[in-house]
């Protein structure tokens, strides 16, 4: 196994850093990426998923893209992005995910996410939230719709015009 | 080399919601049971629901998905299209599931009377109710009584979840249709049930440490070791053994801890591993399949998604997951190109903020760079999500087989599995995602985004909760697995108890159904077993 040496270890976690302040970066009402350590989740989780042995060629590929992003004008830092998610559109929608997920974890984000007058929790688990109970005299559907047919009522329908097996629909789901 | 001998009355394969319901029934008439499965324990604690990152967690290594996590208690499948989401230990799936709680309509079971392009179920849906009640106590199920779409049934155990503000935007966008809609019945209890706390809303509904959903292994098997059930965890069945009259004798098993290979026979086995493990074992031990069925048919609901955003909030992260059901479309009618119907399960959203920017349910993921925060602020808790689930026709090229070169760490065949929609159920597909604009126009969404679950290669990867159909029951051996007790037609002491006996998909997650014939079969054995010790013949019910 062949472990990056610190200095390339350094220079990887400042490249993550770079581009979690580009996808997230801070403004007056949000911390960017970077500053609430996404990178450090980020790494770690990357290894847990690809292996060690992976790191070489990650720190090559954010490299090749100019990752770290230091002393670069705003615009020259997103157009590297948008080059490293064109050329690389699987590696870097596995790395937005994950800083994304690493953002919103982080207490301080979810603190400002309550903050902003919607209720959220770090672990909701732990205590829930509250909701009325379901209130029978006002919430039950009252409009009478609905239908079954009942087994003894089962009758046979008239397929003939279907032409399941000569009628092809080619175009389906989002494409039809 | 084969450790151990043993003879028990019943043994049990798979510990999921199947087999603790046929543990209980059985332990609890006196028979000397025993249930081997291949997973272990998932204490309380294990469970990543109190953990900060539990939303990247149950993307990850508590992902339903085997293929999608790597965890020992697993065994391979190779699907070339369907995700594959099963969970292998005590309370099998139930750990991950979302336990939506609907009832198949009573024409599910009558399709072959219907059109002819599935068979008729050897049962009615009047033969199934008085289970479907008894399991509902047995749990504690939530929901609302008095659904004109159904049948009439007695109330739930528990009332109705809390109608979120989601459930309440949508109830008013299908009234606006004049579409049905009503509160979802729920594995998930509404109030403190039978020791285990009602639903406190957290909104992490895929499995429940808490035990407000029903986790099998919560709800069920302590009632059945209570009453003297043995479940043995880490054990690995390979091979079900059969003897020269036909009838199994046992099984070949792999103490997982150890190492060791131990033999247990038993007078009556119940496989209940699953819609996949079960065709896996039973092809692997080249037993059950004179009508070659095994495998075959496999089914997994038609599936489509859509995910909306509106301008009020509706706070989707907060409660049950499910809100409630359009039973509009059920029934066939072939008016719209198809036979067959579909529901609407309409969700509540993500729980996670990170989920959702990540694109939750339909990839929809929040953008990158100084629009970020923007959209955060306009979509995170205004979101819905909605499914239409439909009866997918079977096909018997949809399968579960051995592969015949790659076997696991222990010699077995791998599985592999083959899915992909006939004309039947793309016809359907699009005309469930028109209607889901529709909704989605009725709703005042600003933004509606849908999922055909089709990759960039066109192939239908749908999140295969509902493995079903691949040990089918009917009337005849010649096209069937099992009869209408769930028994085995080649061998008259085997039971086959989990989804795969189902001959249709129905429009419906199928645990309510699964589970309450896997009660019905419970009992069949239980009341039979005499007479099952000992006969060499499977009869037609």
């Amino acid at each position: 196994m062949t472990h990056p040496s610190p200095a390339a270890q350094m220079r990887l976690t400042q490249a993550l850093a770079s581009l979690a302040d580009v996808l997230l970066p801070g403004n007056d009402a949000w911390p960017s990426g970077a500053a609430v350590g996404v990178q450090h989740a980020v790494l770690r989780r990357y290894i847990e998923a690809k292996g060690e042995d992976t790191l070489a060629q990650l720190a090559e590929t954010l490299g090749a893209h100019g990752l770290p992003l230091l002393d670069q004008s705003d615009a020259a830092r997103t157009d590297a992005v948008s080059a490293f998610e064109s050329n690389d559109p699987d590696l870097f929608g596995w790395l937005q995910d994950a800083s994304y997920f690493a953002y919103y974890e982080d207490a301080s984000v979810v603190a400002l996410i309550a903050a902003r007058g919607t209720p959220y929790s770090l672990r909701p688990h732990i205590k829930g939230y509250d909701l009325p109970k379901f209130d029978l005299e006002t919430q039950t559907p009252t409009h009478g719709r609905g239908h079954y047919i009942a087994t003894k009522d089962v009758r046979p329908v008239d397929i003939s015009g279907l032409e399941l097996d000569t009628r092809i629909t080619t175009k389906w789901g989002l494409q039809r | 080399m084969i450790a151990k001998d043993d003879i028990r009355d019943v043994l049990i394969i798979g510990s999921g919601a199947t087999g603790a319901i046929n543990a209980k029934v059985l332990a609890e008439a006196g028979l000397d049971v025993i249930c081997l499965e291949q997973g272990g324990w998932i204490e309380r604690k294990e469970f990543v629901h109190t953990h900060s990152d539990w939303g990247w967690e149950r993307n990850s290594s508590w992902n339903p998905d085997v293929n999608a996590r790597s965890h020992p208690d697993d065994y391979p499948v190779d699907s070339d299209a369907s995700k594959v989401l099963m969970w292998n230990g005590v309370g099998g799936s139930t750990n991950v599931y979302g336990a939506i709680w609907p009832r198949y309509r009573p024409s599910d079971f009558r399709k072959g009377d219907e059109h002819g392009l599935q068979p008729n179920w050897p049962i009615s849906y009047e033969d199934l109710a008085p289970f479907y009640e008894r399991v509902d106590r047995l749990l504690g199920t939530s929901g609302l009584n008095g659904d004109p779409a159904m049948p009439p049934r007695p109330a739930c155990p528990t009332g109705p979840l809390p109608f979120t503000p989601a459930a309440q935007r949508l109830s008013k966008a299908f009234d606006k249709l004049g579409w049905h809609w009503w509160p979802a019945e729920a594995g998930v209890i509404s109030e403190d049930y039978d020791g285990r706390p009602g639903c406190n809303g957290c909104g992490l509904c895929n499995g429940c440490p808490r035990g407000s959903m029903t986790l099998y292994s919560q709800s069920v098997w302590p009632k059945a070791l209570a009453a003297g059930a043995e479940l043995k965890t880490h054990a690995r069945v390979l091979r079900i053994e059969t003897g020269p009259d036909g009838r199994a004798t046992g099984v070949v098993w792999k103490n997982r801890i150890t190492g060791a290979l131990e033999r247990t026979r038993a007078r009556v086995v119940i496989v209940a591993a699953n819609g996949v493990g079960t065709p896996r074992l039973l092809l692997a031990s080249g037993i059950g399949n004179s009508s070659g069925m095994v495998g075959r048919n496999l089914l997994h609901h038609t599936l489509v998604g859509a995910q909306m955003w509106v301008d009020e909030p509706v706070n989707g992260h907060m409660g049950y997951v499910a809100s409630m059901f359009s039973r509009q479309f059920a029934e066939t009618d072939v008016s719209r190109g198809f036979v067959n119907g579909f529901n609407f399960n309409c969700l509540t959203s993500t729980p996670s903020a990170g989920e959702m920017t990540a694109g939750w349910h339909t990839g929809t993921r929040a953008p990158w760079g100084k629009g970020h925060h923007d959209w955060f602020e306009r979509h995170f808790g205004h979101s819905i999500g909605l499914f239409a689930i439909g009866d997918d026709l079977p096909n018997p090229e949809n399968r579960v087989f051995l592969d015949d070169k790659v076997v696991d760490e222990d010699g077995v065949p791998i599985a592999r599995m083959h899915y992909e929609p006939g004309e039947n159920d793309r016809r359907m597909m699009n005309y469930m995602l028109d209607r889901l604009e529709d909704i989605g126009a009725a709703a005042g969404a600003y933004e509606i985004a849908l999922t055909d679950y089709r990759d960039k290669d066109g192939i239908y990867r749908t999140p295969a909760w509902h493995m079903i159909g691949t040990c089918r029951m009917g009337d005849a051996p010649e096209a069937s697995v099992v009869n209408s007790w769930q028994q085995s037609w080649d061998v008259p002491n085997m039971f086959i108890v989990d989804g795969s006996v189902l001959p249709t998909g129905g429009v419906v997650n199928p645990t309510p159904t699964i589970s309450a014939m896997a009660l019905r079969a419970a009992e069949y054995v239980r009341d039979s077993f005499a007479e099952l010790s000992a006969t060499t013949r499977t009869e037609a019910a």
